[in-house]
This record gives structure tokens, sequence and C-alpha cells, in this order.
């Protein structure tokens, strides 16, 4: 997977929960989940839970702790793949 | 140090599915799943929960530069009703929560001794609302006082260079907003 059909899954993914509809449609690396998408906590969650079952990988708390930008989701997320 | 937490049940409804598979596995222990499990409303104890923890969180994030999500590592426990306390990292928080058929709130405290004032409005002009107070209790214009974030978005209010609050938390869901200050 490249890192731009890595970047298009996170913003189907993210979609439904971001509130800030002008940083979604600007969403790149550097996009922060809370500061800048305005996704309510609690909605993390279920971004975590989404990107899990997409990518069938097991994200755990130590991985789940770093997850609040796109960027972090990538690197979580191509880690996870390698390792699978 | 405060920090505070507000939940719209109306929204937390439609914008969540708590029963959602891995949803209570991923943010809460195992004790705390079981008291949500036992409970007559888990609903509502899914939120009291989660807002102590967010309420804690915003307590670490003033006193940290570092963010993070890890809602499980924030452990819950309730000593009554409304009393509960958050364990984090060798650290304990009080918090006190007030739970109603529209909405939950929580304020954490580091010392449980210490008053804070706290107050529900509405969401838009929060911001305004603390400056009136600031100026009600400092008798400084609350034109000239301005909010300043630290880098983790952390906010406090100051009168020029003056720090006027030595710890504040603003939460906004749904219909309500909620402010926490501790005067400097």
């Amino acid at each position: 997977m490249t890192r731009e059909e890595l970047i298009a899954s996170l913003k189907n993914i993210v979609k439904p929960y971001a509130q800030d509809l002008e940083a979604f449609n600007n969403l790149s690396e550097e996009t922060d989940f809370i500061k800048d998408l305005k996704i309510n906590s609690a909605n993390l969650i279920d971004v975590i839970l989404d990107l899990e079952d997409e990518f069938d990988i097991e994200i755990d708390n130590d991985s789940m702790e770093k997850m609040l930008s796109v960027k972090a989701a990538m690197e979580i997320i191509e880690f996870k793949l390698l390792d699978s | 140090m405060i920090g505070n937490d507000i939940i719209d049940l109306s929204f937390a409804k439609t914008q969540s599915n708590w029963q959602r598979s891995g949803f209570l596995e991923k943010q809460f222990t195992k004790d705390e799943q079981q008291l949500i499990l036992a409970s007559l409303n888990p609903f509502v104890l899914v939120w009291k929960l989660w807002s102590m923890k967010e309420a804690a969180y915003k307590i670490y994030t003033q006193q940290n530069e570092k963010r993070f999500f890890c809602p499980i590592k924030f452990e819950c426990s309730l000593i009554s009703e409304k009393e509960g306390l958050v364990f984090f990292q060798n650290q304990f928080f009080y918090t006190s929560s007030i739970v109603t058929d529209s909405y939950i709130l929580t304020i954490a405290n580091q010392n449980k001794e210490i008053k804070v004032f706290s107050k529900l409005v509405a969401p838009k002009g929060i911001d305004n609302i603390i400056k009136l107070k600031l100026q009600d209790v400092t008798r400084l214009p609350s034109s000239e006082i301005e909010q300043k974030k630290s880098k983790n978005g952390a906010p406090n209010y100051y009168h020029k260079n003056l720090l006027l609050t030595r710890s504040c938390s603003i939460s906004h869901h749904g219909n309500y907003g909620l402010f926490s200050l501790l005067y400097a």
C-alpha cells in the first residue's frame, strides 16, 4: 500500500467523526485528530476500532497512546502491517 | 490544579455506541468494565467514568507538555454517588460528578480542600463569560483580559503579563459548556 492509499483510507475512516470540515478537506500527515479535526475524544476510540477492522491489526495501549495525528496513525499501521 | 469534563447525554447517545465490540475493552480496566456491566444504567456509568478520566487527564496536561491518548490508564473508583478517585502514575485525583437526565459533569481536583469555581453555560461565548467572571473577581476590565494556551492547549487567563488563573479547565459538548477556575 502506498502512503497516498494509506492516507486516503485513513481519511475515509475519520470522515464520520471529523467536526471541522475545512480541516478534514485539507487533511495531511500533519493533521491532528483532536486539535484540527475536532474529533471528540470518545470518538477517537471509534477511529481506533475502525482502523483495527479495516487493516485487520490490533492496536495495543502503547500504540493507542500516540494515536493523535494522521502521521502517528500511519506509522502505527505501517508498523503493525509489517509485523503481521 | 483542576480539570473538568461535560457530557451532553443526548449527543453521547447518537455520537457513540458504547455496546460496540471492543469499545469498553479499549478504554476501561477490567474492574471498571465489571462495574459498568453490573450497573442498572450502564450507559450512564460509561459516560460518568469517561468524564472522570477526561477531567483527570486535563489536570495532567496542565502539569506536563506531553499529550497522549490512553483512557484505560486512568483508573477510576467510586467513593459515593458523587465522589470518585482517579489513579494515574502514582497520583490521585479527587473527582466530583453530577449526573442528570441531560448531562454528566465531573470536576477533578488534586487537592479536595481547595474550592473551585465552576459554571455550566451555553457552549458559545464561554470565553467571554469567563472574562466577565474574572472582571468581577479582580476588578480588572474584561476587555483587557486575555486567554493564552500552553503548547498542549491548556488555557489560562492573563491581564497583561499577570496570571489571573492558577488553573483553568474548559469543556464543551453538544448543548453545554463548562468552565472551572482556580484563582491565582
